[in-house]
């Protein structure tokens, strides 16, 4: 087929007459919610094409709304296959992190204070459900992370990468500090009816941030030791169950919860509804975050498989 | 209500029509479609196309001129175009024959 290049824009007296600048600020501030790959390779095109075309609400509307699916189902061929399944992996690793805070934090509140069902059967199966699918969770991600972590970890090894091993190994290095802080904190700070509210809040805190040391240390190393074959690809699957999994013990904290505020509002405070109300959306975000993210990664690894 | 069933058209089918003709870039497609189909896709709706297209190796991108790409239809683009071209034949035949004997609209 030949190429016949077309004209290259609009002609003189078609062009649209009224420029919004307003509009094109918007359009272009809808464009950079895309991608940077989506945007590296259609960005000028577009572009072009708003110069010729002109823009108006329903132009910005429908470039912010199609970001969201470029986001969700990326173009493959934008893609370098084995890069999209380690920047998946390290997504899903910090999404199941902070899904694993979040459980710890549920267990601390409910099963670490010694209550047990609140007289009703479904907060007891809930209970069973979220220890079952957290240990399911740990062992899926231990089992299918190790082979890559080790692969990682020799590399660096051999090649003297003092960073790539510090890296690699604050998922050991850093849950060992947190919990060796605590210990000497709560030692210091503990009175007769626990450490009070204030210091469980700053306990969470650093919680979370030690969680986020825990899941970036090997989600650098991944980008800058780029691993290939099929260890990465064993760890996006795991990374997929162990993320389905903790989503699954999320699911079963909430629907406790909801049931110790609905059976047990004498207990501990669960007559509130406000902590309800940030749990419950943060495990919905970690949970789609892991979800989303185990998907591509998974869809890359099937292509890198069929290519 | 007579209407606006072209909100419901087939987006990656109408830029495929646009390129059996001859290689276009993203204002020139909008363009045709407009023209020639009644259909208006915006930027948005369009470069999620061709960038879904592109990826199925339906179409093709050309060399840019200046910041404008034209892209043009591959041989797989063509017969997906055929099938799905046959099938709306199909479905255009029916509602004419059906059209016809039910509601008495000859000229439908």
């Amino acid at each position: 087929m030949s190429a016949r290049p077309p004209q290259s824009g609009p002609p003189e007296d078609m062009l649209p007459q009224a420029r919004a600048p307003q509009g094109g600020r918007l359009a272009r501030a809808a464009l950079s919610l895309y991608p940077a790959a989506w945007r590296a390779r259609y960005g000028e095109e577009v572009h072009a094409l708003l110069d010729d075309s002109g823009t108006d609400l329903r132009t910005v509307a429908s470039l912010a709304g199609q970001a969201v699916p470029a986001w969700v189902w990326p173009a493959r061929h934008l893609y370098d296959r084995p890069a999209r399944m380690r920047a998946s992996l390290a997504t899903v690793l910090v999404a199941w992190t902070a899904l694993a805070g979040l459980a710890l934090v549920f267990g601390q509140l409910t099963q670490a204070q010694g209550f047990r069902p609140a007289g009703h059967p479904i907060v007891a199966w809930s209970y069973w459900v979220f220890d079952g699918a957290v240990l399911v969770s740990v062992l899926a991600a231990a089992a299918g992370g190790a082979p890559l972590w080790l692969l990682m970890l020799r590399r660096a090894l051999r090649e003297h990468r003092g960073r790539d091993i510090a890296y690699l190994l604050a998922p050991v290095v850093v849950p060992v500090g947190y919990l060796a802080t605590l210990v000497v904190t709560l030692g210091l700070v503990r009175h007769p009816h626990g450490a009070g509210p204030w210091w469980f809040l700053a306990f969470v805190v650093g919680g979370f941030a030690a969680g986020g040391l825990f899941a970036a240390g090997p989600g650098l190393a991944l980008r800058r030791l780029s691993p290939r074959g099929p260890a990465v690809g064993l760890a996006i699957r795991a990374a997929a169950v162990a993320a389905a999994a903790m989503g699954l013990a999320g699911a079963a904290s909430i629907v406790a919860a909801v049931g110790l505020y609905l059976w047990a509002p004498s207990y501990a405070g669960y007559h509130q509804g406000w902590p309800l109300g940030i749990y419950l959306p943060m495990v919905a975000l970690a949970a789609a975050v892991a979800a989303v993210s185990a998907g591509r990664g998974i869809r890359a690894s099937r292509s890198a498989a069929a290519a | 209500m007579t209407d606006r069933l072209d909100r419901w058209a087939d987006p990656p089918l109408l830029v495929l029509a646009s390129l059996a003709g001859e290689p276009k870039h993203g204002y020139a497609i909008t363009q045709d479609v407009a023209d020639t189909m009644g259909v208006r896709l915006s930027a948005g709706t369009l470069y999620a196309v061709i960038s879904r297209l592109e990826s199925r190796g339906l179409i093709e991108p050309l060399e840019s001129e200046d910041r404008r790409r034209p892209y043009r239809l591959t041989a797989a683009g063509a017969h997906a175009l055929a099938v799905q071209s046959e099938r709306m034949n199909q479905v255009a035949f029916v509602a004419r024959e059906r059209l016809r004997a039910h509601y008495g609209l000859a000229g439908a």
